[in-house]
């Protein structure tokens, strides 16, 4: 029996680690080959005692998996950076974020001919060499089906924005497309053709179903538009791309790039430190050290996103966050550099409004001063406004007598709770009781019937980090008076209150087609907002990146991360 | 014995209509699938009008679940926001095999991705099923023949600490062991995640490399756990009188233990494993996230935390069929082992 269960744990333990080599199995040839990189007619012979090269494999860690591979039927941020992979923008972003044309000749623009005088007509041209990795030619007609698919009832896309703004696209022969508007749309660049559909591959489904939800293509999009080609995506393990053959703009240096599913962060920088992962995501920030002691390097790359607090100011809010004194005491006490120095390694900066990261493009008042950090401050603003402490219990009251207290509610993400606690601390010197709570964020963001805390007006501060509508533009819609959720619109995103004067500035800003003069109009929005306290920034939330030691030629977008694929490459 | 199964069964039919209210209630109070559908931004308002209209997500949860169970088929969907349905429903309906599509990834029925993930859960949890029931009998048997001695001393204090320890901190710690740590030294290795590395390709070979660690994790803490009520059990039956009398007869020791003890304080040891089967399906979650393994743990775990009402209703449903069965099963098997036991 003993040397049984000896056995058993020694055969058990060696099992695995015998069939394991301390290097890879460089001579061994993939399971999977790419069926269309390496075409076997092409191929020379290889000789009976030559060793085949090591194919290119990078393998990236994702901790989602995506939903989906249309691109228009997926919200998720680990569906959407992979389409620069397999499909293909009408344009794309570069690493500072400035578009450059894809699959069009020029980005159109009123100079160019391409926007009208009105803004109402936009005319795009396409590139003559542009084709679908089958070697069909990418023409207009693929536009309009999108287009038409987006639009179309049948089809439960993620979201029609922006094409319910869009009267008709039309084709002018093969390599021209026309976009009518019903009224000028400024935030049309950063938000049209964010994909395409291939008409000739997704229409017989169509036909057929009256709907493309089930088309295999969502899952398997095995014609593409991008660099490389989707070859297989085994739910739950990983998704499969090798290069594209037939790309006009030539091959990738990269034979394969596989996306391996690691839904744990441990798991994750375990991989990346191993070395079983090439490139990782939003890595835990504790273990960032780990990583870059291991010769790992992190990017931060600006994708318009910031952590912040929304402050509602509703009838439903409580005194304290009606008083605008109150909400600026709240911005002077709270140490947002302790708070990024200690809880996020110092890895971020605060931020001052939700446009931050356009400041470059003139969308953010000069004129803002940013909220320091100073409690004695605070606590004559709240003296100046009437909060005092009476009863000698350290929480300030007005004079009705009611405490000056502040609901803070946030998703259960660990950096939140963890703001939340100094935060609680922070404000509590000065005399404000702030009570804090946290909930899914699919509880959290619920409808109004189905009891979301924000729209149900049960809290007065909100935290989470957002960017703006569309970045890089800068419009946005939360503040709309429209968007407030009721019994009778329960969607509505609008958790913080109806101020016309924002208001009327944000559907100014929408409709106003010369540049200038709109810039000018979001300068006013993001003024009136960090003056009136609306959105207070915690930090700027860029995307991380972790950079494994193997890859080189990488470079990173904030909104399409992968624009440059075709030159990563392995050492 | 017949009639008992014929008897259980039916029992089971309203016992799985109740449950599945329960599941399905509770699984719509856990959020809005469409609040953010996975981003990191809300939906638009008027994207999730549409597509809880589309998705029936609008109506009452008594006509959600109604469709959920007998389709909607026979009705109509307003898929242009008039008020007025224009398109028949598409939705067959449970009773008729039809789990509906999943939310998360519109148009995917719910079953298909469920059937993708079992033959990944299963090849890790049959393993482990099965080195748990042996490492446990062969270490609690071990134990109980020799109480109190040193060896019983370690075993009992290695099984204490095993199963005091959280599945997590054994995965993690042991992926770092030997598949960093390892790798840093130049030792032979193990893989961090996944089922097979891509520059080699997903042989069998690699499939078992990728094994090791997700089952060294799951049974350590079972093992710990098992071997301890096969010891006390083992313990119990050996000083019964019936053993004696074996003894007495003449038989040897390892028929004696084997052949009569062993049987007999198996028993508890099959009601928990009958237990456990039912669960093989669901899969293990910490440790299939851990180490990135593709089973129906993640799958659910990834389904419920989107509050996907048709994956997630598919899994549980799958299980409580599983758990009823496994239940007869188990009660079969006690009838084996002891022949006092009848059913009628």
């Amino acid at each position: 029996m003993k040397q049984a269960l000896w056995l058993l744990v020694v055969l058990f333990m060696l099992g695995g680690l015998a069939a394991c080599n301390p290097e890879p199995a460089a001579t061994q040839p993939p399971a999977t080959q790419p069926a269309a990189a390496e075409p076997v007619a092409t191929q020379p012979a290889p000789a009976a005692t030559a060793v085949p090269p090591q194919r290119k494999v990078a393998t990236f860690a994702w901790t989602q998996e995506p939903d989906t591979l249309n691109p228009y039927y997926t919200n998720m941020w680990f569906s959407a950076i992979l389409h620069q992979f397999y499909n293909c923008w009408a344009w794309e972003y570069d690493d500072e974020n400035v578009t450059f044309p894809r699959l069009v000749t020029e980005i159109p623009s009123v100079d160019n001919g391409g926007v009208s005088e009105d803004g109402l007509v936009i005319t795009m041209n396409l590139r003559d060499d542009i084709v679908w990795s089958d070697g069909t030619p990418i023409t207009a007609a693929d536009f309009i089906f999108t287009y038409q698919m987006v639009v179309d009832p049948a089809n439960t896309v993620a979201s029609v924005y922006p094409y319910d703004y869009v009267a008709s696209v039309e084709g002018i022969g093969d390599r021209t497309v026309v976009m009518t508007f019903s009224e000028p749309f400024s935030p049309w660049e950063s938000t049209l053709w964010h994909g395409l559909l291939p008409k000739h591959v997704l229409e017989p489904v169509f036909q057929s179903k009256g709907s493309i939800d089930e088309a295999p293509w969502n899952l398997a999009p095995t014609v593409g538009c991008g660099p490389l080609d989707f070859v297989k995506w085994e739910s739950g393990s990983y998704v499969q791309f090798v290069r594209n053959p037939n790309y006009w703009l030539g091959a990738s240096r990269l034979d394969e790039v596989f996306v391996q599913i690691v839904p744990d962060d441990a798991s994750q920088t375990a991989a990346l430190i191993a070395g079983d992962a090439d490139l990782g995501t939003f890595p835990p920030l504790s273990d960032v050290p780990r990583l870059q002691a291991a010769g790992l390097e992190i990017l931060t790359i600006n994708s318009g996103y910031a952590e912040g607090w929304f402050f509602d100011y509703r009838e439903t809010a409580l005194p304290g966050a009606l008083d605008l004194k109150v909400r600026q005491a709240v911005a002077m006490a709270i140490d947002r550099e302790a708070i990024n120095r200690d809880l996020l390694q110092g890895l971020s900066v605060p931020a001052n409004t939700l446009w931050d990261a356009l400041e470059g493009a003139g969308y953010v008042s000069p004129d803002i001063v940013p909220w320091t950090y100073n409690p004695e401050g605070a606590k004559q603003l709240l003296e100046e406004a009437g909060w005092t402490d009476t009863d000698g219990d350290g929480i300030r009251e007005d004079a009705a007598g009611n405490k000056l207290v502040l609901r803070h509610g946030t998703t259960t993400r660990e950096i939140r709770q963890d703001v939340q606690a100094v935060a609680q601390q922070m404000l509590r010197q000065v005399g404000i009781d702030l009570q804090i709570s946290n909930y899914e964020s699919g509880y959290f963001f619920s409808s109004y019937t189905d009891g979301s805390p924000c729209a149900l007006g049960e809290l007065d501060i909100m935290e989470w980090s957002d960017t703006t509508g569309s970045f890089p533009d800068p419009d946005h819609y939360y503040w709309l008076c429209s968007e407030l959720p009721d019994e009778e619109s329960p969607w509505g995103a609008n958790y913080f209150g109806c101020d016309e004067v924002l208001d009327e500035l944000f559907q100014r800003q929408i409709v106003t087609i010369d540049p200038d003069e709109r810039a000018a109009i979001v300068r006013e929005i993001t003024q009136y907002i960090h003056d009136q306290v609306y959105w207070y920034g915690i930090w700027v939330d860029p995307d991380y990146w972790v950079v494994g030691k193997r890859l080189t030629g990488y470079q990173f977008s904030g909104i399409t991360p992968f624009y440059g694929i075709l030159e990563w490459d392995i050492q | 014995m017949s009639r008992y199964i014929i008897r259980r069964l039916l029992q089971a039919i309203p016992l799985l209509i109740i449950v599945s209210v329960l599941l399905f209630a509770l699984m719509r109070a856990t959020g809005d699938p469409l609040a953010t559908l996975g981003g990191r931004r809300q939906v638009r308002s008027a994207d999730r009008e549409r597509l809880s209209r589309l998705l029936g997500l609008d109506k009452p949860i008594g006509l959600q679940y109604l469709y959920w169970l007998v389709g909607n088929d026979w009705t109509t969907i307003d898929t242009d926001g008039d008020g007025e349905g224009d398109t028949p429903g598409q939705l067959s309906g449970v009773l008729r095999g039809d789990f509906g599509t999943s939310l998360v990834s519109r148009g995917r029925p719910a079953m298909g991705i469920i059937l993708e993930r079992i033959p990944n859960t299963l090849i890790l949890m049959i393993p482990a099923e099965i080195i748990v029931i042996a490492f446990s009998l062969a270490v609690g048997v071990y134990s109980a023949l020799r109480q109190y001695s040193l060896s019983d001393q370690v075993i009992t204090a290695f099984s204490f600490v095993g199963y005091s320890l959280p599945i997590f901190f054994v995965a993690l710690v042991s992926m770092t062991l030997f598949a960093v740590k390892f790798r840093q030294w130049g030792w032979p290795y193990l893989p961090t995640v996944g089922m097979f590395d891509p520059q080699v390709g997903k042989t069998t070979s690699q499939v078992l490399q990728h094994m090791v660690l997700p089952i060294l994790s799951m049974t350590i803490i079972t093992i710990a756990g098992y071997s301890r009520f096969v010891r006390s059990s083992m313990l119990e039956v050996i000083h019964q009188d019936y053993i004696r009398t074996a003894r007495a007869k003449g038989l040897g020791e390892r028929t004696v233990i084997y052949l009569h003890a062993l049987k007999n304080a198996s028993l508890p040891l099959v009601t928990i494993v009958g237990l456990d089967i039912p669960f093989l399906l669901g899969g293990a979650i910490v440790t299939e996230s851990i180490f990135g393994w593709p089973g129906m743990g993640r799958l659910f775990l990834d389904h419920v935390t989107r509050a996907d009402t048709p994956v997630v209703m598919g899994i549980l449903m799958i299980i409580s069929v599983a758990v009823v069965l496994s239940q007869l099963v188990t009660d079969m098997v006690y009838a084996l082992l002891d022949p006092r036991i009848r059913y009628t």
